[in-house]
C-alpha cells in the first residue's frame, strides 16, 4: 500500500500551470525528491502532497484519503515543513511545541519530550529550522514532506524522521 | 475540535497580535474620552430621545466596529505565516478553524469596546449597559462579516468588506429609529431588533468564513 499516491496531480491557476502533472508513488518509510522549475511549483507541490492544496485536476491519494473529500483524515497523516524558517523573534520555540500539540490533543509532556529528543538529532540545524520540522515531526506522522529544505540539512533530516516516508520538493538551482 | 485547539489557535492570534490590539485599545481609550456626548436643546421629548439615542450609539456603534473590521483584517494569511501554515496543516476542518480564528477577532473587538466604554464611563458620559450591548452586538456581527473579505485578495476584498460597513448601518439604523416615536415599549423594540438582526448577519457570516475556509486556496 501507498502512503502517498499522484497520478497526473495538477494545479491550474487562470489558465497557468502553478504545478504541472505529477505522477509519485511513495511506500511507508521511502524517499523522494522532485525537482520543480520554481519555488512556486515546489511550494504547491508540497502543499498539495501534504493536503493543504487541492490538485485541479488528475489524483491524490493520502494513505486511502482523497484530500479533496477528506483532508483532516489526510493531515493526521502528513505533516508539511514550511520552506520558511520559524520567526523565533515572533514566537517563542517553547510555546510554538505547545501550539503544535494543542492542535493535535497531544500530551504536552509527551511532546515536549519527543521535541527535545528531536532536538538532539537536529543539532546541526539552526533554530528556526529546526522548530518547524520538530512540529512537523512531534505529531508522529507517516508522511514528512518537505518544501525546499536547506540542502546541507538534509542529511540531519532524514536521519530523525527516520521511519517516515518523505517527500522532498526542491528547485532546479537548489538541486 | 478539542477545546485545547481552540485555546491554542486563540492564545496564539491574540499573543501574535497583542500589539495592534493593544494599539486598537488605546484608540478606543483616545476616542472614548472626547467622543462628544452633547444633544441640541429639544423640547419634544420623543424627538430628543432619537436625537439622545443617535450620539450615544454613533460613536461606539461606528467606531469600535472598525476596530473590529481592522482586527478581522488583521487575522487574514500572510501577516503570521508560521501560524497560517501551523494551523492549515492541523486535522481541523474548514468550520473549526473559523470558529477559532473569528473567536480571536471578536475577543480583540469585545475588549476594544470595553476600554472605549470604560473611557466613557471615566469621563463620566458613559452609555447605559443596553446601549452598550447593542454597540457590542454590532461590533460582533461586523466583525463576523468582514473575516470573509480575509480569504480574498485587490480588489474583491475590498467589496467583500462592503456588507460589513452595511451591517454597522443598518444595525445603528434599527437601534436609534426602530421604536421611533413609541412611547409603549420604551427601547426594547430597538434593542430587540438590533439585537436579533445582529445575530442573525453574525450567524451567517460566520458559516460563510467557514465555507471559504475550507476551500481556501493558499496558493492564491
Amino acid at each position: 500500500m501507498h502512503i502517498l499516491r499522484m497520478r497526473q496531480a495538477a494545479i491550474v491557476r487562470r489558465g497557468e500551470h502553478v504545478v504541472s502533472p505529477t505522477s509519485i508513488d511513495l511506500a511507508p518509510g521511502e524517499r523522494a525528491t522532485r525537482d520543480c522549475r520554481d519555488d512556486r511549483e515546489a511550494e504547491g507541490l508540497a502543499m498539495m502532497a501534504a493536503a493543504l492544496a487541492r490538485a485541479t485536476a488528475g489524483s491524490v491519494l493520502i494513505g486511502e484519503y482523497d484530500p479533496r473529500v477528506q483532508p483532516v483524515h489526510c493531515k493526521r497523516i502528513a505533516a508539511f515543513v514550511a520552506h520558511d524558517p520559524l520567526p523565533l523573534s515572533r514566537i517563542d520555540a517553547e510555546r510554538y511545541i505547545a501550539h503544535r500539540a494543542a492542535l493535535f490533543d497531544l500530551d504536552l509532556e509527551r511532546a515536549r519530550a519527543h521535541a527535545r529528543l528531536l532536538l538532539e538529532r537536529l543539532r546541526g540545524l539552526h533554530e528556526a529550522f529546526a522548530y518547524p520540522l520538530v512540529g512537523a515531526l512531534v505529531a508522529n506522522p507517516r508522511l514528512l514532506v518537505l518544501d525546499r529544505p536547506q540542502p546541507a540539512s538534509l542529511p540531519d533530516i532524514l536521519e530523525a524522521a527516520a521511519g517516515c516516508a518523505i517527500l522532498v520538493t526542491q528547485t532546479q538551482d537548489r538541486a | 475540535m478539542t477545546p485545547r485547539a481552540l485555546v491554542a489557535i486563540v492564545s496564539a492570534r491574540m499573543h501574535a497580535e497583542r500589539r495592534s490590539i493593544a494599539f486598537a485599545c488605546a484608540g478606543a481609550a483616545v476616542v472614548g474620552f472626547i467622543q462628544p456626548h452633547g444633544v441640541a436643546t429639544i423640547t419634544d421629548p420623543l424627538t430628543a430621545d432619537v436625537a439622545t439615542r443617535s450620539v450615544w450609539l454613533a460613536g461606539p456603534m461606528f467606531f469600535c466596529s472598525t476596530i473590529g473590521l481592522a482586527l478581522a483584517m488583521i487575522q487574514g494569511p500572510g501577516r503570521h505565516a508560521y501560524l497560517d501554515t501551523s494551523e492549515s496543516s492541523a486535522p481541523l476542518f474548514g468550520r473549526e478553524l473559523a470558529r477559532a480564528k473569528a473567536l480571536a477577532a471578536v475577543l480583540s473587538a469585545t475588549l476594544a469596546s470595553l476600554v472605549y466604554w470604560a473611557a466613557q464611563f471615566l469621563s463620566g458620559f458613559a452609555a447605559p449597559p443596553a446601549f452598550f450591548v447593542v454597540a457590542l452586538a454590532c461590533v460582533i456581527a461586523s466583525t463576523l462579516v468582514a473575516l470573509n473579505a480575509t480569504t480574498r485578495t485587490g480588489l474583491t476584498r475590498l467589496v467583500a468588506l462592503a456588507p460589513a460597513a452595511a451591517t454597522i448601518v443598518v444595525a445603528y439604523v434599527l437601534a436609534v429609529y426602530a421604536d421611533a416615536y413609541s412611547t409603549k415599549r420604551g427601547d426594547a423594540v430597538a434593542i430587540a431588533s438590533e439585537l436579533i438582526f445582529c445575530a442573525i448577519v453574525g450567524y451567517a457570516a460566520l458559516r460563510a468564513y467557514g465555507e471559504s475556509l475550507a476551500r481556501f486556496d493558499p496558493l492564491g
